[in-house]
């Protein structure tokens, strides 16, 4: 009895198994054909039937950097990404620590903070162009920095300010009244304790801004182009090289893969601004 | 828990602790609230003031045409702007119900016991993450009408192929295209419900005789309803502000089918240069989303006056 039941579960569990196989295979279908487009020949992805079994070739990669410069777009992006990250967090952690412990109330703030958050990009692209433009910062770093740091900075203070909740009160009133000032709480104490989820928060606001698209349209041309304005070059270029954008797309989309996956633990609380955990 | 806060403390000490308090969270929040107020606010209420003016990038000296509310009347008369609402709403609507559907199927089946369950688990998140201008770009190759491999793959299964891109299924394209990468969102969340459920009511609830099915709708649904508000709440939000994907598959296009709110608010600005009519638009597009997200917004605020320790 025992062991036919046994078996009975090990089966159910295989043919579940195979299932998700089947599942997952024709979900990821769309990504996956990404990814081998861009180590196929251009003339494969097009060819009629679509060749899905090819010789791999690194000729997208070398067209990329050869002829498209893509390498440009990268580093624009990795400046502009880790200058903003680092810049979000130094402003809003404590910004979160003193509207999760110090302040009780601080409503109004926390009522601006959500407002900013949902604000459509598109709402202020107009006016953020022109005073853009009025200072003399269009195709510069500086304001793609300035425009995403200020665009993260509502949701990095939210979702820090929910890590910095878990840390119990006690401790911050404990080291209050053992003669610490604020600073010291929020850098001796309560920093170490909620280093996990400001990396968490850290790795979000880096996918959000590598990932941003509009601002970079509205505030660029030629010299800091982020990686994602370049797939619109693709778009509105003759006769798509499309090795080249499945190259594109891989190097572009396999940095937030990563950092999702190591970051898998803080995605229901990141993701949803810290209300779900 | 809550002892340090009730145990009543003498007058002088909690006025001096008052003071600190005040300065603190000034200097704290300051810098932050600084960026926001000079970055964000700013350009909104700069935006306000050309949304009454009739300034037009191509007509020199129209920045000092005040007009009054004329650009809100004009666009509220406009069709193209219902259409954009339109095509907001139902790219919303119908998109958020099939992520939704679609997630509590996918969270279900991946909370089944299988081998290798939390590498799915991870695999199946990837389109979530994917930059949304990469996922236009690339559903633009699949939805290709001749050489696109979705056409090629219903062609061995016995079907015509689709014109994908066409006047009459490109607003359907473009949602599948957002059910794709936005179903992952819903499935985390509502495993994440589904995890949080408590095992002993279901096994209890088995021994009282209740089936899968009754466990599934007396139990399971009702515990997950807060966590599938909450995703919708979420979704519907980006849905609201979805630019990218939509921008790089279709440019809104043919035609005006696929032009939502935000491609119609960025066309008026930075194709027709109209600087009064888009910031109107910018206007009324924020009032909208700000009415839709208000019960969001009240939720996560008295969410996080509450959840202290």
């Amino acid at each position: 009895m025992a062991t036919s039941s046994k078996t009975n579960r090990t089966t159910r569990k295989l043919l579940w198994t195979l299932f998700w196989c089947v599942l997952a295979f024709i979900y990821l279908f769309p990504y996956t054909w990404m990814v081998l487009t861009g180590f196929r020949h251009g003339v494969d992805t097009i060819s009629m039937p679509p060749r899905f079994i090819f010789e791999p070739t690194l000729a997208g990669f070398k067209h990329l950097f050869e002829v498209t410069g893509f390498q440009k777009y990268i580093i624009n992006s990795a400046v502009v990404t880790i200058v903003s990250v680092v810049l979000v967090i130094g402003v809003s952690a404590p910004a979160a620590y003193a509207l999760a412990h110090v302040s009780r109330r601080g409503g109004a703030l926390l009522v601006a903070i959500l407002i900013a958050r949902i604000i459509p990009a598109i709402a202020i692209g107009v006016p953020v162009y022109l005073i853009a433009t009025r200072l003399h910062q269009l195709d510069t770093y500086q304001a793609l920095v300035v425009i995403n740091v200020a665009v993260n900075i509502p949701f990095a203070i939210w979702l820090m300010r929910s890590f910095f909740m878990e840390v119990h009160p006690t401790l911050r009133e404990a080291a209050i009244s053992d003669g610490c000032s604020e600073w010291q709480v929020f850098t001796k104490i309560m920093l170490p304790l909620v280093l996990g989820g400001m990396l968490a928060t850290a790795v979000f606001v880096f996918i959000g801004v590598w990932n941003e698209f509009l601002f970079a349209l509205i505030l660029t041309t030629s010299v800091s182009p982020t990686a994602p304005l370049a797939m619109l070059g693709f778009r509105t270029q003759y006769g798509v090289q499309w090795d080249a954008v499945g190259a594109a797309a891989f190097l572009v989309s396999t940095p937030v893969i990563v950092f999702a996956f190591i970051m898998q633990r803080y995605l229901v609380q990141g993701m949803t601004m810290g209300s779900v955990k | 828990m809550t002892i340090s806060q009730t145990v009543p403390r003498d007058g002088i000490a909690v006025r001096r602790h008052r003071r600190i308090r005040i300065s603190t969270v000034v200097w704290f929040t300051l810098p932050a609230a600084a960026i926001m107020a000079l970055v964000l606010g700013v350009p909104l209420v700069y935006s306000f003031y050309y949304s009454l003016t009739g300034w037009s990038l191509v007509v020199p000296g129209s920045d000092q045409d005040f007009i009054g509310l004329l650009n809100y009347t004009d666009i509220l008369r406009s069709s193209e702007f219902w259409a954009s609402i339109r095509v907001t709403l139902i790219y919303a609507v119908v998109a958020v119900s099939l992520e939704c559907a679609l997630g509590i199927l996918f969270a279900v089946l991946l909370n089944l016991e299988f081998f290798g369950r939390g590498l799915f688990r991870s695999l199946m998140l990837i389109p979530m993450v994917i930059t949304p201008a990469v996922v236009g770009i690339f559903w633009k190759l699949l939805y290709e009408q001749d050489s696109g491999v979705f056409n090629y793959l219903l062609g061995t299964l016995g079907f015509e192929p689709v014109p994908w891109l066409s006047l009459t299924v490109a607003l359907a394209s473009v949602i599948i295209m957002d059910v794709w990468q936005s179903t992952p969102f819903f499935t985390l969340i509502i495993l994440a419900g589904l995890q949080s459920l408590d095992r002993d009511t279901v096994s209890a609830a088995q021994a009282d005789g209740a089936n899968a099915l009754q466990v599934f709708r007396y139990l399971t649904l009702p515990h997950l309803v807060p966590y599938i508000m909450i995703a919708a709440a979420f979704r519907i939000i980006g849905v609201m502000a979805d630019f990218d994907k939509i921008f790089l598959l279709t440019l809104g296009g043919p035609g005006n089918v696929t032009t939502t709110l935000s491609v119609y608010a960025y066309n008026t600005g930075f194709k027709v240069f109209d600087i009064g009519r888009t910031t109107a638009i910018s206007w009324i597009y924020v009032v909208f989303v700000l009415a839709i997200s208000a019960p969001l917004i009240w939720r996560l605020f008295r969410g996080a006056s509450v959840n202290r320790h």
